[in-house]
């Protein structure tokens, strides 16, 4: 079996989804007939978009307009000066950065550590290596909050609390589990006569790595990536743990946290909350929209294949 | 600027630093395994294993020696822990008229969610199975909510509850609570309605991944399958119970392992949503508010521990009685 076709098989998805919608389409008729089914869905998918698009309608809307019964979807006047308004109330921008500089490093530690050592478990006999990888496995069900009070305490002994270290340098140690098995997974399929050939000509086991391995499993290595930028963008509870004051030092989740505590007191500011809200979150749907197969084969896997 | 700029520099550094500190620890491994006698292929693979394994040591097996120790302290952080024997667990157990409110709480709450969220997405995943038309369009649509951070989730969902006859969910259900009373209903400001408000706020959070997750499990069963048992003359009911659910009961199995895992330690949701006086919390919740705010470390392990062995229980449970229902291709054939 070649790589590719290892891959569509695994991945479930795409290859059989074309397949069988062509065999579903059985005409007007068979469709007629689906038509409860389309009712359903549909009622599913508004509780899914109502929530997203009354955020937006919020995040509009004047105070005035907040409360106002009934309910308004499209405000008027259209106050599109809310979102820089929110903006400036704290130091976003300073947040932004942090947390620019948060995700990216632990970002990249994740992935390069996470492939490494899936690339030791994939394909490397060691001793004791079926029980450290049951090991690893078995940390994915351990509660954070097990370990969360120690960990605060080796941070607080480096002197490193209300710092970024805590939420980056962490990431080389390989501290998502269920990265390495997905790629752990997914390095098992590849050949091992590709990896062979390479070995013939002469490279070493980092060059197989590097110029053979990583290169092919390159679409679940994307998925891993949109995962983790997406765990690391919205973390809350690290920043919330180890961060503290001035403001310029929060991350944007913790900012959020801050802004909604100050708003909420007297007359709760819907509007900023909601345009913040959305700000924050719209990397992640700007990236969702461009990388959707590999979002949701990330998660798929998982399931599928655990 | 220039101060966070400094903030930058000095992670930076550090980063570096572990990252050099543990490739340098790898090629170490590799030279010094091989040195010992061991084939180039152990040595290679243990080296490569080694920035989980330091992660492991440090970041997990420690800290569960410690904190385990830790629940059995005074510790406040500013002084050395004072042993206290068992105090800690007794104070859980019977000293505390906040905690088992809590548990009730966390309890209820991931017995509705995982059990409402699953029958939900199986449904919804068996009928985007049917052949219709626009699959991505849907599979995007039910996704969409699972890409949020559950702040912003939290956040939007106390809006759409606002307990005014003006907020959303109140407004459009008026017809039904105005039967019953004139006050509209106060959802996360109702002691007895909070705990739904966060049934329906995880819903619609987890709903969309796991029916992705789910959709991908059933396009995994077999075709034959389904066309054998319409040769005998099986019904949509009987092919569902005797073909989709036993095929799909894997992937059943790892979303209620899951479920159960987050469901339990829910966090970020609760803590952006104020909580009427007097409320019972989430137990998360509640340990970060002994540990982070009160600083009573010791007591915060101690319930740390405690969510450790009902998560523990529960998944084991569910391992247990996994041989009853999970049914893997590999074993039938063998």
């Amino acid at each position: 079996m070649t790589f590719r076709e290892a891959t569509a098989e695994q991945v479930g998805g795409a290859a059989v989804l074309v397949g069988s919608t062509r065999q579903g389409r059985g005409g007007l008729r068979k469709q007629l007939r689906l038509l409860p089914v389309y009712i359903l869905l549909a009622l599913g998918g508004t509780f899914a978009l109502v929530p997203f698009i009354w955020m937006l309608s919020t995040s509009l809307k004047s105070q005035a307009q907040l409360f106002v019964f009934p309910p308004e979807w499209i405000p008027d006047p259209v106050l599109w000066s809310n979102y820089a308004e929110a903006w400036n109330a704290l130091p976003f921008s300073a947040m932004l950065m942090n947390t620019i500089f948060v995700t990216a490093l632990a970002m990249f530690g994740e992935l390069a550590s996470a492939s490494l050592v899936a690339y030791g478990f994939a394909r490397f006999h060691f001793p004791f290596r079926n029980a450290l990888f049951v090991l690893m496995l078995s940390t994915m069900m351990l509660p954070w909050v097990v370990t969360l009070i120690p960990s605060f305490i080796i941070w607080r002994v480096l002197g490193q609390i209300n710092t970024y270290d805590p939420l980056t340098v962490g990431s080389l140690f390989a501290w998502g589990p269920f990265y390495i098995f997905l790629l752990r997974q997914f390095f098992q399929t590849v050949s091992r006569e590709i990896e062979e050939a390479a070995i013939v000509d002469g490279a070493n086991s980092m060059q197989v790595f590097w110029h053979v391995m990583l290169p092919l499993v390159k679409p679940v290595l994307l998925a891993v990536a949109v995962l983790s930028f997406q765990g690391n963008w919205n973390n809350f509870r690290g920043a919330l743990i180890y961060l503290q004051q001035p403001l310029e030092r929060f991350t944007m989740p913790l900012g959020l946290q801050f802004f909604q505590a100050s708003l909420s007191n007297e007359a709760p500011r819907w509007h900023y909350m909601m345009a913040m809200s959305g700000l924050m979150a719209l990397p992640i749907i700007v990236l969702f929209f461009l990388a959707q197969r590999q979002f949701i084969e990330g998660i798929q896997l998982g399931g599928v294949k655990g | 600027m220039p101060q966070q700029l400094q903030w930058y520099a000095s992670t930076l550094s550090h980063y570096v630093g572990a990252a050099v500190a543990i490739v340098a620890l790898m090629w170490l491994t590799n030279r010094g395994l091989r040195r010992l006698g061991l084939r180039g292929d152990a040595a290679m693979g243990l080296a490569l294993v080694v920035p989980w394994l330091l992660g492991f040591l440090i970041w997990n097996a420690g800290p569960i020696v410690a904190s385990l120790y830790f629940s059995f302290t005074d510790y406040n952080v500013l002084q050395a822990p004072k042993v206290v024997g068992l105090a800690n667990y007794e104070k859980l157990i019977s000293g505390d008229p906040n905690f088992w409110p809590s548990v009730r709480l966390t309890m209820a709450y991931s017995a509705l969610t995982v059990p409402i969220g699953l029958v939900g997405s199986v449904a919804a995943a068996i009928m985007l199975n049917q052949g219709v038309k626009g699959i991505g369009l849907w599979r995007t649509l039910y996704y969409l909510p699972a890409i949020l951070p559950a702040f912003v989730t939290a956040l939007l969902w106390r809006l759409m509850f606002l307990p005014t006859r003006g907020g959303l969910v109140n407004s459009a259900t008026e017809p039904i609570w105005s039967l019953f009373s004139d006050k509209p209903p106060g959802w996360f400001l109702d002691r007895d309605m909070l705990l739904w408000g966060f049934v329906i706020m995880s819903f619609w959070g987890v709903f969309g991944a796991n029916t992705v997750i789910v959709l991908a499990g059933l396009k995994n069963i077999p075709r034959d399958l389904y066309e054998a048992a319409s040769v005998d003359g099986a019904g949509v009911l009987a092919r569902v119970r005797h073909i989709t659910l036993p095929q799909l009961s894997p992937t059943l199995f790892y979303l209620i392992v899951m479920g159960i895992i987050a469901a339990v330690q829910v966090f970020d949701q609760p803590l952006f949503i104020q909580l009427p006086p007097g409320s019972p919390t989430f137990l998360n919740v509640y340990l970060y508010q002994q540990g982070f705010t009160l600083f009573q470390m010791g007591y915060a392990s101690a319930i740390a521990w405690f969510m450790f062995v009902i998560i523990l229980v529960l998944t084991l449970a569910v391992f247990r009685s996994s041989t009853a229902w999970v049914y893997y291709e590999s074993e039938a054939k063998r």
